[in-house]
């Protein structure tokens, strides 16, 4: 996903949620120390089921690395990362 | 006997049979009518709306204290046992859960959600200051607000009614959604939501403001939704710009598919079929429920509303019903034919 960085290096990840009652966008950037396998692999655990039926009002949520974003499911998140996530859900700002 | 006695000379005993065989006509017609007619036909018609059998509503209200987890959350309140609850959140979706049964029992003889009697499940204090409420298949989910923008999503009864209605939509047409049957499927929830408001407050076409959330959306200018005037709800506000909502289709916004395009604009291009309903019952006058709703609610149940149905299938559908119910050339269908006219549908 996000090409060229090695292990331990610092990687800049945004965290965008749209849709709900009234569609809003909202964002939160953040730093993280990263691999790319690692990345990698926790936005394979994270991915959406492509077969769930929409939540009618429901947040949806992309991550993005680089040039590169991905649907994510929050309640996918692995415990390893379930302060990150909160982190970056708590510094959600709405973008007109 | 009848066609001899219609041709009497006694005009007394001729008026009398001629009555009677046009009772009797329009008897065996109604009986052969009634007999061909649908479930569906019975119950649009008001035959079986009404009720007065035992059917009771089954609720329960769980508290998830802010975290994510359905699982864990606490029962706070349920029907059966009815306890005394302090939560403000929770007597907020008891009273507009209850509101929104006992519309949907009373006016069309609908139990609950699935029609079967389903117990109805609400979530309050989800998440951290979610500042949101949506239906998931099985629940309604309310978050508390983020305390600055927005307030608890369990303050207006026309949001709970909303949710609730997203419920009945998957029972009935299962509206696809995305693109235009998504926008229809969001417009059913807000007609229905406004209307159970409407009933709770006893207020008719004139004295509904018709707007959605507007306790929700802190700030007394502010709304969710304006069914009177689409994209007027919100206007500049220092955090949410301009309500993007069109109220006609020379508007209409082809968004992308996807979920940073509300999958087409479905909270976005809802405000044409809200306009045409809010016309349409305005015209009608009274209380939108007794008639404007009737027609609607007709069309959400009738199993010619495809899944993917637009806005012309509804409009179609909508003269359809109310020639049905009110007469071809009846006020009602005139009405409902300047809400779609209006609406540039």
């Amino acid at each position: 996903m996000a090409g060229g960085k090695s292990l331990g290096s610092k990687m800049k990840i945004k965290l965008k949620r749209t849709g709900g009652f009234i569609p809003i966008t909202k964002v939160a950037e953040t730093e993280v120390n990263i691999s790319d396998k690692e990345l990698a692999s926790l936005l394979v655990m994270i991915q959406p089921d492509p077969e769930a039926p929409r939540i009618k009002d429901g947040n949806y949520y992309e991550l993005t690395t680089g040039t590169s974003s991905s649907p994510v499911d929050l309640e996918k998140v692995p415990d390893k990362y379930k302060a990150l996530f909160s982190k970056l859900k708590s510094d959600l700002k709405i973008i007109k | 006997m009848l066609t001899k006695l219609m041709e009497s000379g006694n005009k007394k005993i001729a008026d009398l049979a001629i009555n009677t065989n046009f009772r009797s006509f329009r008897f065996r017609s109604d009986r052969i009518f009634f007999q061909q007619s649908s479930l569906h036909e019975r119950t649009v018609l008001g035959l079986i709306a009404k009720q007065t059998g035992k059917e009771t509503m089954q609720m329960e209200v769980y508290d998830c204290k802010q975290k994510t987890d359905y699982i864990n959350a606490t029962l706070l309140w349920d029907s059966k046992t009815n306890q005394k609850i302090t939560s403000v959140a929770g007597k907020n979706v008891i009273k507009g859960g209850m509101a929104s049964w006992d519309f949907y029992w009373q006016l069309f003889g609908r139990n609950s959600i699935d029609n079967k009697g389903m117990l109805i499940k609400q979530y309050v204090h989800y998440d951290k200051g979610m500042d949101n409420a949506y239906w998931d298949g099985r629940r309604m989910v309310y978050g508390d607000g983020d305390g600055s923008v927005f307030t608890s999503f369990t303050s207006d009864i026309d949001v709970i009614g909303h949710e609730l209605t997203h419920g009945v939509t998957e029972n009935e047409a299962n509206l696809d959604y995305e693109n235009q049957a998504g926008a229809l499927n969001e417009s059913f929830s807000d007609i229905f939501g406004i209307m159970i408001k409407q009933r709770f407050n006893n207020h008719d076409v004139k004295k509904s403001n018709w707007l959605i959330g507007e306790k929700v959306l802190i700030g007394p200018k502010y709304a969710l939704r304006s069914m009177k005037a689409p994209g007027t709800a919100y206007v500049n506000h220092p955090e949410l710009g301009t309500d993007p909502q069109p109220a006609t289709m020379d508007k209409y916004q082809n968004l992308p598919d996807n979920q940073s395009g509300d999958f087409g604009g479905v909270h976005i291009n809802s405000g044409i079929p809200n306009f045409a309903f809010y016309v349409a019952a305005f015209n009608i006058g009274g209380y939108a429920w007794e008639k404007a709703g009737r027609i609607w609610y007709a069309v959400l149940t009738d199993p010619k509303l495809a899944q993917n149905a637009n806005f012309a299938d509804v409009k179609n559908l909508t003269i359809v019903h109310a020639e049905k119910l009110f007469g071809v050339s009846s006020p009602e269908v005139i009405a409902v034919k300047q809400g779609w006219q209006e609406a540039k549908v």
